[in-house]
């Protein structure tokens, strides 16, 4: 119960031990509820057919991924969506924490209307933006209320290419999540101290060089947990494309897997589907690590943090 | 200590419902639990609770669990069951294009068919629902396609045509003429890939001749020529079609050939505004592709006996046409059923689709014959995009090569 | 700088106004229309264009003499100020025919007409030649849909309510241990360990979604909605640790050390000290845990029968919107309120980001 009684040795080594300690019921979690269906999934994606029905050792599933067009379309269209979706989203959400970062009236109920497109279920998003997006829907309504459009020049939304629809999606993806990334900066903010800034600003320090020298730096934590887990998320984005594009008309890598495991479902494309995610994880984790490494948040000491 | 407060809430609440949920039933009636993918409408579910279900479970002694669910988490939800033990669904409603996965995985039990002599399930219908000489599933609320014309199309169409009894030429003409006068195509499909265009196609060749899903027969290619006329006939915004009930209903799009389900949202919603009409017909006469849903029985069901029971008693002829009268949009599978109907059938939407059914030149799908139905889909859907919207011409070469595709999909 | 300091105030605090309302607007602006479709009925969700930015609360109907037996329905439509037809081509005076149209009207015009108030008014067309009138619309009939047919939405949102509170449970718990151990210890294997935990976000959850739940199934806890917060947790754990140990870094150690140095134990320095500096952060996460739980489908699909959480029950009723957009907008808003409301609550935690933190 009381740490500072125990004898030094056995403090010692309590101490040596606690992190292991703090971690161990999330790796039992994982290894319980987690390790095993993803084992399963890699070894299923090198197998021709389960073990059990004489499925055999293969590369075949792979072969497929990487021979079908469609993959590397997936490949092109996520990449674009995470560069640009993630760093618009980042740009804008710091732009807005930082200036919104003071207690103003009503800053109360702001907050409450920030997190509400979080909270939103898939399927009103998807209502939402059908409705919205559709010739005669509300948006082109709202721009002919607004006087901006004549009543019967409506925009079809819908009707555009490649480029506008992926365009689209980011502004929908923009809608939900600058609100969720604003809203980890200020929180990752209300750690800093204002005095820090107010000194650099003292001894002379433009605006920008304070954002640059002091505040960034200090938020360097959390921006960094902020932008990981967004790229894992940007990459994953695939539910919003199918409900206004559908399956194969906007590809992307998780679409992919979708579109093989649950609507191709047959024996080979389900491990077909597998060996993609196996792929997908990679890919994911190279850029995650990339990422980490640039930010220089790998082998990161403590004294950089606090 | 607000904090502490919250803390004890959010640890007791939990715990109390917890211990709540592990609570053993009591001793009910037998539960038979059914999850359907069919009458998702909640006046449909409401007639069967009401009308259909109690005479069952009076007999019985049992309770009928009706639950609505869509096709791919039902299919999920048996294969969790399956592997986990614990199967608690007895009777599943599922659509024919899924039939063959429940099958091949083991997931539904063979039927006593060959007891039930007093009906007959349509032949059209039948293709999905047996495997290896076994029946799996009794059909149920079969469908068809129909034509739905917006009334503002009217002054677009071609002289001497009877919209009753449209032939493929004349939609054709009528739609481009409609493109040409509006300045914008006003023609729906699904254009969104994995959905129902090839069974819109596949009902036009059916119509020539050809044989589904071939997609590069002469006669198919006959079909394929009158469609590329259509390059400019559909919407602008056809690709993010999914369901044609919405652009026909919000005006987007004027006219149709589509599930009879789907024409019958948007006609119900304003009966005045559309015409309802069979689908249109080629050389052969009316072509469609019939769907279905069908009954099963789950292997490892907790009550077996009763759910075959079940099935039996929902799939009576008498029974069919009580349920086709009460809940509307879809077609009894049953050939007894049917001739009960007759032409006494008030509402529209099922009484052009049994002309369909009698007139027509009707195929079922074939999923099981191939290892991936949803892939043979993607071949249609590819050809659309390639040869309707974008080139507006045949290709011989580029239909070859689809059906190649889908010949290697065949098992 | 030369511009004089009340006037920059004065600017300053103008941009901001702006700038807030502006933001405010942009989140409101497709969720305003979402709200607004909720309370249309079908014919002013599809046949009214440009779409009303409100809906109105009565609607007018005019009924007009085709033939001495027959009479037809119009309605006038706002957006393009006309009569239209509206229903069956024809009406005929009989009892059948009336009985039919007043649940057309129910379903399609969210207007409620007893057949015998239908036979009247076409009785006054009949009598001269056509006859105006209007009836009240129901704003709440879209809403109503889900309590009417579906008798356990009570229960299910308890179901929903104990599972999302148990995913904050363990997944603050479990992931804010070992964010705080990645936070404030120097060990073997840390970097490793940190970003596998980022892997379990990254492998994609189509793939294993099945097996996962089987587990689940085989522990016995089948529809028993506490148990899907197991599942919940799985990728909530990660999330979390990652918040959370950012929290933690952002917090200084050396208050801590100044507790111990003044008498307090390690653990009470954590609890008194650390735990209510980082309790926004931790607010943050419980609200992530509570939405994403809140608003999951699948899974919770698969893995409930008879005691379905709210999400369920709300989707099972929305299969039979098909192009129904207004219900499926009184859905989606019916399922998120509960979890606005959550973040309603949880604010006052997250709002300890402004103006500093009082230790």
């Amino acid at each position: 119960m009381n740490a500072s009684k125990t004898p030094g040795l056995i403090r010692e080594r309590q101490e040596r031990m606690a992190p292991y300690l703090l971690i161990a019921p999330a790796v039992i979690y994982y290894a319980i509820f987690w390790l095993f269906p993803v084992l399963n999934a890699i070894s299923g994606s090198f197998l021709s057919a389960p073990l059990k029905q004489g499925g055999e050792w293969t590369l075949k599933n792979y072969a497929a991924v990487f021979t079908d067009s469609m993959f590397y379309r997936a490949l092109i269209n996520t990449a674009i969506i995470v560069v640009v979706s993630v760093s618009l989203e980042f740009v804008l959400a710091f732009a807005l924490a930082l200036l919104i970062n003071k207690k103003f009236r009503g800053s109360s109920l702001f907050l409450f209307l920030a997190i509400i497109p979080m909270s939103l279920p898939a399927v009103a998003v998807g209502a939402m933006w059908n409705s919205g997006l559709a010739t005669n829907g509300w948006l082109n309504s709202a721009l002919v209320h607004l006087g901006i459009l004549g009543e019967a020049e409506k925009i079809p939304f819908l009707a555009g290419g490649q480029g506008a629809n992926i365009l689209l999606i980011i502004l929908v993806d923009a809608w939900q999540v600058i609100p969720f990334m604003m809203i980890i900066l200020l929180s990752g903010m209300q750690g800093l101290k204002p005095e820090m800034a107010e000194a650099g600003r003292v001894f002379g320090g433009t605006r920008w060089q304070v954002l640059h020298k002091i505040t960034i730096p200090m938020l360097k934590q959390t921006i960094v947990t902020a932008m990981i887990l967004r790229i894992i998320a940007a990459i994953q984005i695939w539910l919003i494309i199918v409900m206004i594009f559908g399956f194969n008309r906007l590809p992307v890598l998780m679409e992919q897997i979708v579109v093989n495991v649950d609507l191709y479902t047959a024996e080979t494309f389900f491990r077909k589907g597998m060996a993609l995610s196996v792929l997908v994880a990679l890919i994911v984790s190279l850029a995650s690590v990339a990422y980490l490494k640039a930010s220089g948040a790998l082998g990161a000491k403590k004294e950089e943090a606090s | 200590m607000k904090f502490r407060a919250l803390m004890t809430v959010l640890l007791i609440l939990p715990a109390l419902l917890f211990a709540n949920g592990g609570a053993e039933e009591g001793d009910e009636p037998t539960r038979l639990v059914v999850s359907s993918r069919l009458y998702s409408q909640p006046g449909e579910q409401q007639f069967l609770i009401d009308e259909v279900f109690p005479a069952f479970e009076e007999a019985n002694n049992c309770m009928v669990m009706f639950e609505i669910i869509e096709d791919e988490p039902l299919l999920k939800r048996a294969q969790f069951q399956k592997e986990s033990g614990r199967v608690t669904t007895d009777v599943v409603v599922s659509h024919a294009g899924q039939m063959a996965n429940w099958i091949r995985n083991d997931y539904v039990m063979p039927l006593p068919v060959d007891q039930w002599t007093d009906r007959t399930f349509s032949k059209a219908f039948t293709e999905s629902i047996s495997m290896n000489g076994q029946t799996y599933f009794a059909p149920v609320g079969g469908d068809v396609y129909l034509t739905l014309i917006n009334k503002k199309a009217m002054p677009y169409m071609p002289t001497g045509v009877d919209p009753q009894d449209l032939r493929w030429e004349d939609y054709v003409n009528w739609a481009a003429a409609v493109a040409e006068g509006e300045g914008e195509g006003k023609a729906a499909v699904t254009g969104i890939p994995q959905k129902s265009l090839i069974y819109m196609y596949g009902g036009m060749f059916l119509s020539y001749g050809s044989d589904f899903p071939v997609i590069n027969s002469p006669e198919a290619m006959e079909a394929w020529e009158l469609l590329t006329k259509m390059q400019y006939a559909y919407t602008p915004t056809v690709n993010s079609y999914d369901n044609v009930s919405v652009p026909m209903k919000n005006g987007e799009a004027w006219m149709t050939v589509a599930h009879m389900v789907r024409c019958g949202d948007a006609y119900q919603s304003n009966p005045s505004a559309y015409i309802l009409a069979p689908a249109p017909a080629g050389p052969k006469g009316i072509g469609s592709i019939a769907g279905t849903s069908g009954f099963a029985v789950v292997k490892g069901a907790p009550h077996p006996e009763l759910a075959v029971k079940f099935i039996e008693y929902m799939t009576e002829p008498a029974m069919a046409v009580k349920v086709a009268r009460g809940t509307g949009g879809f077609i009894p599978p049953i050939d007894e059923a049917i001739e009960q109907l007759g032409d006494s059938v008030q509402d529209e939407i099922i009484a052009k689709g049994i002309m369909v059914m009698k007139n027509g030149v009707v195929s079922g799908v074939p999923g099981g014959d191939y290892s991936s139905w949803g892939a043979v889909k993607q071949v249609y859907d590819d050809a659309f995009q390639e040869l309707i919207l974008k080139k507006g011409e045949v290709s011989t070469a580029y239909l070859n090569d689809a059906q190649d595709r889908i010949d290697a999909l065949k098992k | 700088m030369t511009i004089p300091r009340p006037l920059f105030q004065a600017a300053q605090k103008t941009t901001l106004a702006l700038l807030v309302t502006t933001v405010a607007l942009t989140i409101l602006f497709p969720l305003f229309f979402l709200f607004t479709f909720s309370l249309m009925s079908d014919y002013e969700t599809y046949s009214e264009w440009p779409k009303p930015l409100w809906p109105h609360s009565q609607v007018r109907y005019r009924m007009e003499k085709i033939s001495p037996q027959t009479t037809r329905l119009l309605i006038w439509n706002h957006g393009q100020s006309q009569w239209q037809p509206f229903g069956p081509e024809h009406i005929e005076a009989n009892e059948e025919v009336a009985k039919k149209l007043s649940r057309f009207l129910t379903n399609y015009g969210n207007t409620t007409l007893s057949p015998s108030e239908i036979l009247s008014h076409v009785q006054k067309a009949q009598n001269s030649g056509f006859h105006e009138f209007t009836a009240q619309k129901s704003l709440s009939q879209n809403y109503q849909r889900f309590f009417r047919l579906y008798s356990g939405a009570a229960d299910a949102v308890l179901h929903s309510l104990s599972t999302a509170l148990l995913t904050i449970l363990i997944s603050v718990v479990i992931g804010g241990m070992a964010g705080y151990a990645f936070a404030r210890y120097v060990f073997k294997g840390k970097d490793v360990l940190k970003l596998s935990v980022l892997f379990v976000r990254m492998f994609p959850p189509v793939a294993i979604a099945i097996p996962m739940v089987v587990i689940l199934g085989r522990m016995g806890l089948y529809d028993r909605p506490a148990g899907l917060s197991l599942i919940y947790s799985v990728n909530q754990i990660a999330m979390n640790i990652w918040i959370t140990a950012s929290i933690f870094m952002g917090i200084p150690e050396s208050l801590e050390e100044a507790a111990l140095i003044f008498g307090a134990n390690k653990r009470g320095a954590f609890f008194r000290i650390t735990l209510p500096l980082a309790v926004p952060g931790l607010a943050a996460c419980a609200m992530y845990s509570f939405i994403s739980s809140w608003n999951e489908v699948i899974n919770a699909l698969i893995l409930t029968q008879f005691r379905p959480t709210f999400p369920v029950v709300v989707y099972k009723s929305l299969l039979g919107a098909n192009a129904q957009v207004h219900l499926i907008a009184a859905g989606s808003i019916a399922q998120a309120a509960p979890a606005i409301l959550f973040t309603l609550i949880i604010r006052r935690y997250l709002l300890q980001m402004w103006g500093g933190v009082k230790v």
